[in-house]
């Protein structure tokens, strides 16, 4: 089935102004310095009957959150019954988990938490950039730190696997592609997957309609030197659904592999791809390599999208 | 079928990693000549970097590897000595046993438990595979499967397979305890070792394997947390009569010596056979063996087209010094020399070089080139000794600021300097020289030409500094560190004049005061020596393997095409510490530093491929 006719789970609001969560629901949100992550302001005084989660400090093993800028509790992220009881602390008939301004390592823990203890209903949410302000890919003769931008793989909390797959061959490495080839070039090295077997995901359309242009310059090099753009899929940008489908695609072409799953592209990819893994936990694999956010790395506020998490769980697992 | 030899060039020769080679890593499989030493019961660290063969040797000890290298011949699988078990060490799992929830004592024990876990995984996959290769062999009895199970805290393990679904099971168990460390009580955990001691045991009393021994193969070392270096090292220290360890790691990523008893160390030779890869394949050694590595891929481009070179080493022919500094433009540079020497009408016929070098002599020291020319004839044995120490190095300085090629980079000797026992360097190098003659509309039955392997020779130094950024999370400072040293080398190579000749080599003064920059200085050290950045030599005064300051550097030979200065282990110069971290930290005015110290001009005009980096020199454009 072509991924156009597969459902869409999306909303989407070219005008922030134009959506504000529900009545009675949560809303978990991290701040940052990104202009894109403080729309919550402008609920804050617009809705009523509203807990708005604020995810204060994102460590590596845990978080402190903040429930409508009073109560502060800190929860493990290696921890099922501190992120249980927290998200159970919260909870309301609607939960939105803004992923704009949280780190994958957080969200991605607590979404699979809150989908596996049955919330209702979980709604993601995404603000897009207007811009990148680092948008363009590396150009050649520029060297790319990645001590500055990256801390190391390491697995995300709650998605660590310690199974080896059962014949080596059968693994296939997919990354989600953003503009930095050099950390897809350190990825490759890590992994080391089988010859053949990389199969990247670009953003296509794009969140602009140069930016898949932008991602096959900065991934060039490793692409070419794997031969691995012979195997690029596409998949809407700034959709998770159209993701999901697109690893769905490959791993049905590719029966019985272990996909290992690096989000390194566009937060909604990243979304698709987590929701992958939880969904298909035995094949899968999560490899992540932890960047290090610059402060104002993104300019502007662009469309607002809302993914329906639960429904679209629902219906394919 | 059409033959399309840039395709089958490519699968042949392009395939640099094992890890992408597949089935035909063990159909090209050559021997290494340290392998027999691989062999024996005693466990070994096979030391190289990244691209010497650590992985491909590894692999060809594991009983896939055998079995493979065998044709498949199934009856022979009984006869072999030796059964090995591959296991690359994988960041994304062991990197999951480290955290500040728990104290690293627990993380020892827990890691430890999980380090049962696979090797007993490995080994219970490998009877698997024997059952179904050797099916009527002796199978683990009620008694041995139930033991086994004890020492992993298992109960009613009856049978093998009862023996496999408990250790997936408790594989499960304690994965879903790590995703949750930092608040569920520990689980029942299995005494360092134990487990594997019991199952060896057991599997060594089977008929099959009574004298057999058992290899644990274990690859890229490096990955491993030091305290997980440790605890494997306590059972490398104290491996038992039937299996031992076979450790492929980079050099320097053994970082931990000590074993989980503090007072003990992992020491060479009473504990293991080091095997340093470069050292074992020095001289013609590696020549040999690549040269086969080689011949071996082009005989299967011979079967589909025979017209083929069938000798690498036919198909990359060299340049003599002296036609070298023809091509360059020798001649235009003497042409002052040849007025002087009919004047002084001697009776030893010089050569270009020796005139050009005269010249620079003269030169350099402000003196009359007809009187030096006249004590170069009268004093010719004295003047041949200097003169062959420049010979090599004059080359470099012929084309000084002109455009193209400044010095050629040819020759299946050269490639093989170029390489420096590197035989993933050796392949690329060969197959993008191939690939190269062959876009230039050539065919691989004539040699390729003195240009066509020098621009390729470049290109494989650019594209290994362009990884690099992405070969660790230290790649860009590694970069710099080399676009650095780089630059230095180079200008010192160009303007040879009244200089030592051939200094590619550093030694470290250490003026660093602060502890942290102390640090700092080993890590990018480490670093690069672990990527290939540098290769180090400890000369012949005996060493502390982990002293950086004891060693001589060099910038792998791989780049000196790129950067264009001598691939030949020469000369060394001093450098600071500071001056080391400021490559880095601040290039423009470092690189000015060293090249006053030396005596050099640092506005000298940069090649045309380094050009792609005037921002970092120069800090502007164009």
């Amino acid at each position: 089935m072509a991924i156009r006719d597969n459902p869409l789970f999306t909303d989407t609001y070219s005008d922030l102004s134009d959506f504000a969560p529900e009545e009675g629901s949560t809303y978990i949100f991290g701040a940052s310095a990104e202009e894109r992550s403080s729309h919550y302001k402008d609920w804050e005084s617009k809705v009523t009957n509203i807990k708005f989660v604020n995810i204060i400090e994102q460590q590596p093993t845990f978080f402190i959150a903040e429930e409508n800028g009073i109560a502060t509790t800190t929860v493990f992220l290696r921890a099922n019954d501190q992120i249980k009881s927290f998200l159970e602390s919260i909870q309301s008939k609607v939960l939105y988990l803004d992923i704009t301004g949280l780190s994958h390592h957080i969200w991605a823990p607590l979404l699979k938490m809150a989908l596996k203890i049955g919330c209702q209903e979980v709604l993601g949410l995404y603000v897009e950039p207007e811009q990148y302000r680092f948008h363009q890919a590396p150009k050649e003769g520029e060297i790319f730190d990645l001590s500055e931008k990256i801390t190391g793989i390491a697995p995300i909390p709650g998605f660590i696997r310690l199974g080896e797959p059962s014949d080596e061959e059968k693994v296939c490495f997919v990354p989600l592609l953003g503009f930095e080839g050099t950390r897809l070039a350190y990825l490759i090295e890590m992994v080391q997957p089988p010859g053949g077997k990389i199969m990247p995901i670009i953003g296509v359309p794009g969140f602009r309609a140069e930016y898949p242009f932008y991602t096959y310059h900065g991934n060039q090099q490793p692409l070419l030197r794997t031969q691995a753009w012979r195997n690029v899929q596409y998949a809407v940008a700034n959709c998770p659904f159209s993701a999901f489908y697109s690893l769905e695609k490959i791993a049905s072409k590719n029966a019985g592999n272990l996909l290992k799953i690096a989000p390194i592209g566009t937060k909604p990819h990243a979304l698709g791809g987590v929701l992958y893994a939880i969904i298909n936990q035995n094949f899968t694999e999560l490899v992540y390599d932890h960047p290090i956010r610059k402060p104002k790395r993104t300019a502007g506020k662009s469309r607002l999208l809302v993914y329906h998490i639960s429904a679209f769980t629902n219906q394919v697992s | 079928m059409i033959f399309k030899p840039e395709e089958q060039l490519s699968q042949l020769f392009g395939s640099y990693k094992a890890e992408w080679l597949k089935g035909k890593l063990y159909e090209f499989f050559t021997e290494p000549s340290y392998f027999p030493e691989l062999k024996t019961s005693r466990p070994c660290m096979l030391i190289g970097g990244r691209g010497t063969g650590k992985t491909t040797a590894l692999r060809c000890l594991s009983y896939e590897g055998q079995f493979a290298l065998s044709q498949f011949k199934k009856e022979e699988i009984p006869n072999w000595n030796y059964y090995g078990l591959y296991y690359r060490v994988n960041t994304n799992r062991v990197t999951a046993f480290k955290g500040p929830e728990l104290e690293d004592k627990r993380w020892k024990n827990l890691f430890a438990h999980y380090f049962n876990l696979l090797i007993c995984d490995l080994l219970l996959k490998f009877l698997a595979w024997y059952k179904k290769h050797v099916p009527y062999s002796e199978q683990l009895d009620e008694n041995a499967c139930n033991k086994i199970g004890k020492s992993l805290n298992l109960q009613d393990v009856k049978t093998t397979r009862d023996l496999v679904n408990s250790v997936d099971n408790l594989r499960i168990e304690f994965e879903a305890f790590i995703n949750n460390v930092a608040t569920q009580p520990f689980p029942l955990l299995s005494a360092q070792g134990a487990p594997i001691d019991t199952l060896i045991e057991s599997i060594t009393q089977l008929q099959q394997f009574q004298d057999k021994t058992f290899f644990f193969l274990l690859d890229e070392y490096e990955n491993f947390e030091d305290y997980q270096q440790q605890v494997v090292n306590t059972l490398i220290k104290h491996s038992g009569q039937h299996y031992s360890f076979k450790i492929g790691v980079r050099e320097l990523g053994l970082r931990c010596r000590n074993t989980l008893n503090e007072n003990e160390q992992l020491i060479h030779p009473a504990d293991y056979v080091r095997i340093n890869i470069a050292e074992k394949l020095a001289g013609s050694i590696f020549n040999d063996f690549a040269l086969q590595v080689c011949n071996t891929r082009i005989s299967k481009l011979r079967k589909i087209d025979e017209s083929i070179i069938d000798d690498v080493s036919k198909a990359l022919p060299a340049l003599s010094e002296n036609e070298e500094a023809l091509k360059l433009g020798i001649s235009d540079l003497i042409k002052d020399m040849r007025d002087i020497l009919r004047v002084v009408n001697g009776s030893i016929e010089l050569s270009p070089l020796e005139l050009y070098f005269i010249k620079i002599w003269a030169e350099g020291k402000n003196l009359d080139k007809k009187d030096v020319l006249k004590e170069y004839m009268d004093k010719y044995s004295d003047w041949t000794e200097r003169f062959s120490n420049y010979k090599h190095a004059l080359l470099y300085s012929l084309r000084k600021g002109k455009v193209g090629i400044r010095k050629y980079y040819a020759g299946w000797d050269t490639f093989i300097k170029l390489s420096a026992t590197n035989i993933r360097y050796l392949l690329e190098l060969v197959d993008q020289t191939l690939l190269l003659h062959l876009k230039k509309g050539r065919s691989l039955s004539e040699p390729v030409s003195f240009e066509t392997q020098t621009l390729a020779a470049q290109n494989s130094g650019k594209k290994n500094l362009s990884e690099l950024e992405g070969l660790s999370i230290h790649g860009a400072k590694l970069t710099k560190l080399l676009l650095g040293l780089g630059r230095i080398f180079q200008v010192m190579a160009v303007d040879v004049s009244s200089h030592a000749p051939e200094v590619n080599q550093f030694y470290i003064d250490d003026n660093l005061d602060s502890t942290q920059e102390r640090l700092e200085l080993e890590d990018l050290l480490t670093a690069a020596v672990m990527h290939l950045a540098l290769i180090r030599f400890s000369g012949n005064k005996p060493v502390d393997e982990a002293d950086t300051k004891d060693y001589d550097y060099m910038i792998h030979p791989i780049y000196s095409p790129f950067f264009i200065f001598s691939y030949r282990k020469k000369r060394k110069m001093k450098m600071s510490g500071t001056q080391l971290l400021g490559l880095i930290s601040n290039p423009r005015d470092t690189i000015r530093e060293v090249l006053e110290q030396n005596n050099r001009d640092y506005e000298e005009e940069l090649p045309d491929q380094l050009r792609l980096f005037e921002e970092f020199y120069f800090g502007h454009s164009g």
